[in-house]
């Protein structure tokens, strides 16, 4: 079930309304909401949900073991069984194709390989994302931080809670199982910040990401031949915005949903095309799955705890993971390594303590700089990213040298990709400042008043629904 | 003093205005979405709930504002959809496009084509290698009202025509038309290899997420002369019906898909599609779905190749192209990657196991290409080293010749 659709609005108002006549009896509640949550997943096929039902089991039975073992050794024995059967499951899914093409090639450079039938299972939706939910929560079991036992139920609901089970955020399990163990506070619900988040996620997905789409990006990806320099240069700033506001839309909805329902979830983009470098950029873009890989990777890889060199190699592999865990293609592991050297770049950058630099570095001028210069330098991983095979890829680069006029982008078309680009410079208070407004309306005006933006969204956007870039993972 | 009201009170008060204001706004829009759901228990349910909640509010006025916002958006291009840019701009699809009238009985014969037997064309011999059984097939209304067997089989293989030389100077028009088996893969492909080829013009006329079974969601004989505009193509190829294993309703009636009504129905809309996309004399090469990864899915696919085949042999014009000769294993089946001769393995079709990948749409288009506009007689190389022929990718299978009439 996808978020913008009537079929989804239906769902969430009757989950809303069932959920809160229940909060009284928290467990009901909570199985209510588990209920609902593997219809969701089973709208889309039925025939995966043993899967995600399975790895949630598991990964509840080993945080118990986990937690009641005695000594670390026995605790670190879990926790590898526990994660080596989840990342099979993913490599499963995701990688058996992957893995045996690249054998195969490899094997080819020194000796004909033998006659191997690759195989790629049908990819479960969301599968990344709560393979990853449940390492979390195995990690988070050793490392102490879920103080409380493991509740297998609350386990299965952390890991399958539908506003975040296809596409994030990624929750902790440290900080989400609290929220389950309690009872919801009516007096939790932040009503005008969920709606304003909905609306805006909904404009951002259903009208910005899709026309950029459709209009801009998919044409000159497709055949780059057919385009010059101006359409591919828009076409590329189109699909920085595209991305942004697709995955960054989907997960407002989700967030709102799940704020509507008493729950607070991370934020996971603020506003990350105004950073001014790839650590800054890090810490605003997908911040769920940043911080996961630092907490989960990064760190138990040594950090920056092991000296200079260590530490870039530590960066290098986290970022190429990271890359592949967006797709099983070098496309992805290039984007991923492209971020891994912005960040190697910027330590040495920032590491050199010449004085004159190190004043220059803190003036406006040198932060606008940089922020451009970053800006360019994450689109030039997107092409990577967007791009089906390294020859599309190579070609859309070297259209950016052949004149051509910007035949794609009408008055609509620039005008989304400024509000796609644009909207990340908003203040913040002006979005406070909405929010406190709408909360003088009488409750009926605000209800109609959120009717009113969804109709103009409606009215707006295209004839069906275009697909979510991130459903892939 | 202020009154503090419970917060699910509150909620319960916006989520009821939300409500009330979205049916008042949006009654049309409902009615229409109910009217796009597929064939089910959720359809049953909201098409009689939306329609009456659309006729209490039609005399409000209100759907008449949205229509009025839609085509003004139309005007400044904000809509990407070509039969409404064409509505709001004035521009009427090419006089050259003649529309069939809505069929309630089949044409597959007009004036100078006579209904004739299945499987063969008038004043041709066979294309095709198949076996028509009409005991065991299914069957449609021909024009004279009685039902004619559905051919049992599709060819694996057929032969491509040879089409006139290119005029120097005068470009080969064609138009890429159908659903996202066109758009995806193919479409993408063809463009790259025709891209800076003086002698080719490329133009699209497809669009993902339609289909010949719904008119009502998106209607291909208003939406593809739109997309034509002023053009006037020589070939067509159409890639067009994985959404339609479907049911439908007609008059009111709901049609189960595979039914017999259901067939006829979806018979004469492919013939009236065919008719359109044939009616500026454009050859047309109508590419048959590939085998499907998922079993009942598959089932579906091939019943309606069988439709297509059956509609499509009746046209001189047109050929029906089986892409299992290129993308299909041994038995006609799925396949999802092919072994290549030097042991490397190449991915035919996209990983939701339906569309075909950029290499398996390139194993048609590279024969699609030399058809289109074929090299010159001098010996040149052939394929590059990285591009695989058919051949290369399947087992040696002896191909059926079919003897065919020329329709060039």
């Amino acid at each position: 079930m996808l978020f913008p659709t009537v079929e989804y609005g239906l769902f969430f108002l009757s989950v809303l309304a069932i959920a809160w006549s229940l909060y009284r009896f928290p467990q009901v509640h909570k199985d209510f909401l588990l209920l609902a949550s593997y219809v969701f997943y089973g709208f889309w096929n039925w025939t995966y949900l043993p899967l995600l039902i399975g790895i949630s089991i598991f990964a509840g039975l080993v945080a118990q073991r986990i937690q009641r073992s005695q000594t670390t050794t026995a605790k670190k024995r879990w926790l590898i069984a526990g994660v080596v059967v989840c990342l099979a499951a993913l490599g499963y899914y995701k990688y058996t194709s992957f893995l045996m093409t690249t054998l195969l090639q490899v094997w080819g450079r020194f000796a004909h390989p033998p006659h191997i039938q690759v195989y790629s299972p049908l990819l479960p939706l969301g599968i990344s994302f709560f393979v990853f939910h449940a390492i979390s929560l195995l990690g988070d079991c050793y490392r102490g931080k879920v103080k409380e036992p493991v509740q297998l139920r609350d386990a299965l609901l952390y890991v399958a809670f539908f506003p975040q089970l296809i596409a994030g955020p990624i929750l902790r399990a440290s900080r989400f199982l609290p929220q389950l163990a309690v009872r919801r506070n009516p007096n939790h619900i932040r009503i005008n910040r969920a709606f304003l988040l909905i609306v805006g996620g909904l404009f951002k997905k259903v009208i910005l990401s899709n026309m950029l789409a459709t209009r801009l990006v998919e044409p000159v990806f497709a055949v780059p031949q057919s385009y010059g320099a101006w359409d591919t240069l828009l076409a590329v700033y189109g699909y920085a915005a595209q991305i942004y506001c697709d995955f960054s839309g989907y997960t407002d909805i989700a967030i709102g949903c799940a704020l509507l329902l008493g729950y607070r979830f991370p934020r996971n983009f603020n506003a990350p095309y105004t950073a001014t470098d790839p650590q800054d950029f890090w810490r605003r873009w997908h911040i769920s799955l940043s911080t996961w890989l630092r907490d989960y990777l990064y760190f138990p890889l040594g950090g920056s705890r092991s000296g200079k060199m260590r530490t870039y190699l530590n960066l290098m592999i986290t970022m190429l993971l990271g890359g592949l865990w967006h797709g099983a293609a070098w496309t992805f592991v290039v984007w991923g390594g492209l971020h891994g050297s912005y960040l190697v770049v910027h330590r040495l950058w920032s590491r050199i303590g010449w004085a004159p630099l190190v004043r220059w570095r803190a003036t406006a001028t040198w932060r606008w700089i940089s922020r451009i210069l970053l800006f360019h330098a994450v689109c030039l991983g997107w092409v990577f990213f967007r791009s089906s095979t390294f020859s599309i890829a190579f070609d859309v680069f070297s259209r950016l040298r052949i004149p051509g006029p910007a035949t794609l982008a009408n008055g609509p078309v620039l005008l989304v990709l400024f509000l796609g680009l644009g909207s990340q410079f908003m203040p913040a208070r002006w979005r406070n400042g909405f929010e406190v407004e709408m909360g003088r309306w009488p409750a009926l005006a605000r209800g109609a008043a959120v009717a009113v933006a969804i109709a103009a969204i409606e009215i707006l956007g295209p004839t069906g629904v275009a697909p979510f870039i991130y459903f892939q993972f | 003093m202020q009154t503090i009201v419970h917060p699910i009170r509150q909620l319960a008060l916006v989520v009821a205005g939300f409500v009330a204001a979205i049916v008042l706004l949006e009654s049309q829009g409902l009615a229409s979405w109910a009217d796009h759901l597929d064939i089910g228990p959720l359809r049953t349910v909201a098409v009689p709930v939306t329609a009456v909640i659309k006729k209490t509010l039609e005399p409000l006025g209100i759907g008449s504002v949205r229509e009025h916002a839609i085509q003004a958006l139309a005007r400044v291009g904000w809509s990407d959809d070509a039969a409404l840019l064409a509505d709001a701009s004035g521009t009427a699809p090419s006089p050259s496009l003649t529309k069939p009238a809505e069929c309630s009985v089949p044409s597959l014969a007009n004036a100078s084509n006579p209904p004739s037997i299945p499987g063969s064309k008038p004043g041709s011999t066979a294309s095709s290698t198949h076996a028509s059984v009409p005991g065991t097939a299914a069957a449609f209304s021909n024009a004279t009202g009685s039902l004619t067997p559905l051919l049992a089989s599709v060819p694996r293989t057929t032969d491509l025509a040879p089409l006139p030389p290119i005029a120097p100077g005068k470009p080969r028009v064609v138009a890429l038309a159908g659903d996202s088996m066109m758009a995806v893969g193919l479409s993408a492909t063809l463009l790259r290899q025709a891209a800076g080829n003086k002698d080719l013009r490329m133009i699209k006329a497809f669009r993902s997420g339609t289909g010949l079974a719904r008119p009502e969601v998106f209607n291909w004989m208003d939406e593809y002369p739109a997309m034509l505009g002023a053009e006037k193509p020589d070939v067509v190829i159409v890639a067009i019906g994985a959404n339609d294993g479907q049911g439908f309703v007609v008059d009111g009636k709901v049609l189960p898909y595979g039914s017999e009504g259901w067939q006829k129905v979806y018979q004469d809309r492919l013939a009236s599609y065919l008719a359109m996309v044939s009616s500026t004399g454009a050859h047309v090469v109508w590419v048959g779905l590939p085998p499907m990864r998922i079993a009942v899915y598959n089932q579906k696919i091939a019943a309606i190749n069988r439709i297509a085949y059956t509609v499509v042999s009746q046209s001189p014009q047109a050929t029906w192209w089986n892409p299992v000769s290129f993308v299909g294993d041994d038995s006609g089946g799925f396949r999802e990657f092919a072994t290549l001769p030097n042991g490397q393995s190449m991915r035919l079709r996209a990983t939701d196991g339906i569309h075909f990948s950029d290499e398996g749409a390139g194993l048609l288009t590279n024969v699609l290409m030399k058809w289109l506009d074929p090299p010159p007689p001098i010996s040149v190389a052939g394929a590059s080293a990285t591009t695989p022929t058919p051949d290369q990718v399947q087992p040696a299978k002896p191909k059926h010749k079919g003897r065919h009439a020329s329709k060039g």
